[in-house]
């Protein structure tokens, strides 16, 4: 329970099938209180004995089997299966008897929908159960009209429009929500395109010094090896008795800094556990810009001080940051002469020491993707006074 | 110790964070009030077939008048609007449980009971903690306190006493659900405001530690004197290409100033000009400044970077030693790597002593980049880890030599 507590706590941190499996573990828990529920509820109800018995049977056993798939790892299958579950208990709580607590299992269940945060299942499930709802309040709504109601009609219409109304709204809230992290994911995965490559440009350089310094590089120092070796077997030994089993793997992973990864991983000869280990271990490589290296870059620049947060500290558009008309002009000269005299580029060689030429700058300018720097005036501009860019700004 | 992951976080996030919030909040104030315009239309009309009074017919309609007045009054006040729009939101979700707390002890029938429930829908949509923890709140005690103290509002023929418990049972569930609910997706929300407010913030770094790096290498620094020399013939030469003076020439001189001189000291120097249109020019000066070069380093690198659909919600662009269907093994070994690799000098990073890494480990997001039992396993054991490299490592690795 405190794992699963920690778990929700910190569930920024986990991955998307991650938060789906404690968001099935945390449905199971609750449908499994329900279908506990059932049994003192299937007194009321108008079914036989037999049925009161047997159906909460079978909803232990279909909470068994959501359990059993989130253990073999197939969430969404998991997923679907609570939901099920627990459209199932609310038809069998509304169709036994003319209770306001099985009208209240509706709204519970388009929540248990709704936690899942997933659009389609909400439109197929959440719209089916509100559609069942709707029969439900036409077949049997004037059973849980209140003693009190002026108008029975009025009454129902309001059993009506709150129902349908919460589904609506939350679907209104799901539009938002999914038009709004869409977008936020997408510039979040841009950025970390553009970071990537910043990174291998940095990665290059680094590599150049450590070649230039006639140096070898730190996957191959046998002290930095055997380093690893020993602590991964003291790690490993708090989990397995054979702790030094991992010795083989570490050998393999250095062993594959002086290979072509895609090659070993492609290559049917050998076997399917060592192309599964070279695979998972090429994202940890050091003689390239691996994930590891990203995660080392950024946490080197977490370590280093920068200067505080101004308005303008992550706008790069020209327009946007200069107001006057000749700055605007000088800025996209200055722009024009950087990428024309400053190596930016990788060379043939692998090297960052080419610069762009005209045309190339001419066809990054009139790109769509530049327009997050100037704006189509400016273009028209730079392409009115091509000559002078290019004559006087080299 | 307490745990503090925010202990190491990039310092301009929160600033930025609301800039980011604040374009959601806009559009989300303007869609509830689009709903409670709905709803009140909705229940003014069901008021009316009711042949109520219209005394109580007009204070239900006060009540969504004012609602929606002073949303409009806080949205009108473009100064601080970002507190302006997060009061109106507190203000709606009050005002929402108020009429619907209203409407049930005006009818007290089990139907409009459920008006608590559609009160607790549109204030979800804001997603903001503060709001859920009212909300929550309020749907649970108002629903407990009107199940216990009105109990006749449930009052069905032939529902016995018994089944009032089931209610508050329902009712406890639903809120607990749709608290965990909120709550996780709360924490998604802060997660993308906060990678993206990151990113923005990490691209600076990384273009900070690509010219330094580049620098080592022997990449020249940029010659500011030769881009003003350039910028100056430029300009002479567009002057007479498009018939006017040279208004180019001064800006460039203030741009070389710029250099050496302060903000206060160049508005002395060039009177006409104040003090934010000297600050917007420093962004365009080359010798102090770094603006322009990160402008260009971003610029130049633009091409090919393509998103597909596929990527953006793929659990690769999650950087971390703890992926899901990876061995054991190779967890242990990614982490190990990266823990020895903070323990050696680079040219970018001076080596970390332990107790920096421990309190890097545990007080910052790099926590959860490390599975969950390996990083228990370093935190109880450290003083093994940093024994083990100093006795193998210390010494084999001298990035002085290059530096």
């Amino acid at each position: 329970m405190k794992k699963l507590l920690d778990r929700i706590r910190n569930s920024e941190f986990l991955t998307f099938s991650e938060v789906l499996r404690l968001k099935v573990a945390i449905v199971t828990l609750f449908v499994t209180i329900l279908v506990i529920l059932t049994i003192p509820l299937s007194t009321f109800n108008d079914y036989t004995s037999d049925i009161n018995i047997l159906v909460p049977i079978g909803f232990g056993v279909l909470v068994f089997m959501t359990i059993l798939f989130t253990v073999i790892n197939f969430n969404r299958l998991a997923m679907h299966l609570s939901i099920i579950t627990i459209v199932l208990i609310t038809v069998f709580l509304t169709s036994g008897g003319n209770h306001f607590y099985g009208y209240m299992m509706l709204f519970v269940t388009l929540t248990v929908i709704i936690f899942y945060q997933d659009i389609s299942t909400y439109l197929l499930y959440g719209g089916g159960i509100t559609a069942y709802g709707v029969y439900y309040i036409f077949d049997k709504g004037v059973s849980i009209v209140g003693v009190n109601t002026i108008n029975t009609d009025i009454s129902l219409y309001t059993y009506l429009v709150i129902l349908v109304g919460f589904y609506t709204v939350f679907l209104i809230q799901f539009l938002i929500s999914d038009n709004i992290y869409e977008k936020m994911n997408n510039d979040w995965v841009r950025m970390n395109k553009v970071l990537g490559k910043y990174q291998e440009i940095t990665f290059q350089n680094l590599s150049e010094i450590i070649e230039n310094n006639g140096q070898d590089p730190i996957y191959k120092n046998v002290k930095f090896q055997q380093t690893v070796a020993e602590l991964c077997v003291f790690v490993n030994e708090f989990f397995e008795d054979h702790a030094e089993n991992i010795a083989e793997v570490v050998e393999f992973y250095f062993f594959l800094h002086d290979q072509d990864i895609e090659s070993v991983v492609k290559s049917s000869e050998l076997p399917l556990k060592t192309r599964k280990f070279a695979s998972q271990l090429q994202k940890y490589v050091l003689n390239s810009r691996s994930e590891l290296v990203s995660i080392l870059f950024e946490f080197s620049n977490l370590v280093k001080v920068n200067e505080g947060f101004t308005s303008n500290r992550y706008e790069y558009n020209l327009d946007k940051l200069f107001d006057d008309k000749i700055d605007k002009l000088l800025s996209l000269s200055i722009l024009y002469k950087f990428l024309r005299t400053e190596e930016t580029q990788f060379d043939k060689w692998g090297s960052v020491k080419r610069i762009l030429n005209h045309k190339e700058i001419t066809e990054l300018f009139v790109s769509k993707e530049f327009r997050e720097f100037i704006t189509y005036e400016q273009v028209n501009f730079y392409l009115d006074n091509e000559d002078l860019f290019e004559e006087h700004l080299k | 110790m307490r745990q503090d992951t925010s202990k190491y976080q990039y310092n301009q996030l929160e600033t930025y964070k609301e800039l980011l919030e604040l374009k959601h909040i806009k559009t989300k104030t303007l869609i509830v009030n689009i709903i409670n315009v709905i709803f009140g239309i909705i229940v003014v009309y069901f008021l009316y077939k009711l042949d109520l009074e219209t005394n109580k017919i007009m204070s239900v309609m006060f009540m969504f008048v004012m609602l929606v007045g002073m949303n409009i009054l806080l949205y009108s006040f473009e100064k601080d609007l970002y507190n302006n729009l997060k009061f109106a939101m507190y203000l709606n979700t009050l005002g929402e449980y108020i009429i619907a707390i209203t409407l049930i002890l005006m009818f007290r029938t089990p139907s409009i009971f459920t008006a608590l429930f559609l009160a607790y829908a549109i204030t979800a949509i804001y997603q903001d903690y503060k709001v859920m923890i009212t909300s929550n709140s309020a749907l649970f005690l108002s629903g407990f306190l009107l199940a216990i103290g009105y109990s006749e509002i449930f009052a069905i023929p032939g529902i016995t006493v018994i089944q009032n418990i089931f209610i508050v049972v329902f009712l406890f569930i639903f809120v607990l659900l749709l608290t965990l609910s909120s709550y996780i997706l709360i924490k998604r929300k802060s997660f993308f405001y906060n990678h993206l407010a990151q990113s923005k913030e990490s691209e600076i770094r990384n273009l900070d530690l690509q010219s330094e790096v580049a620098l080592m290498n022997e990449h020249t620094k940029i010659d500011a004197s030769k881009y003003y020399d350039s910028l100056n013939e430029f300009s002479k030469h567009l002057s007479k290409k498009i018939g006017i003076d040279n208004v180019f020439a001064r800006k460039i001189q203030l741009l070389k100033d710029l250099e050496f001189h302060t903000v206060l000291e160049m508005v002395e120097k060039y009177p006409d000009y104040t003090t934010e249109e000297i600050n917007q020019l420093r962004m365009m000066e080359l010798a102090v400044n770094d603006k322009m070069r990160n402008l260009g380093l971003k610029a130049s690198i633009t091409q090919d970077i393509k998103v597909t659909r596929k990527e953006i919600f793929s659990e690769s662009q999650f950087k971390s030693f703890k992926h899901y269907s990876d061995d054991r093994y190779v967890k242990i070994i990614s982490t190990v790597v990266f823990y020895c690799l903070l323990k050696i000098d680079k040219p970018y990073l001076k080596k970390l002593s332990e107790e920096q890494i421990r309190d890097y480990f545990f007080n910052s997001e790099y926590f959860y980049l490390i599975d969950r039992d390996i990083i228990e396993i370093y935190l109880k054991n450290d003083e093994v880890f940093d024994t083990i490299v100093n006795d193998i490592l210390k010494g084999s690795w001298n990035y002085e030599k290059t530096s």
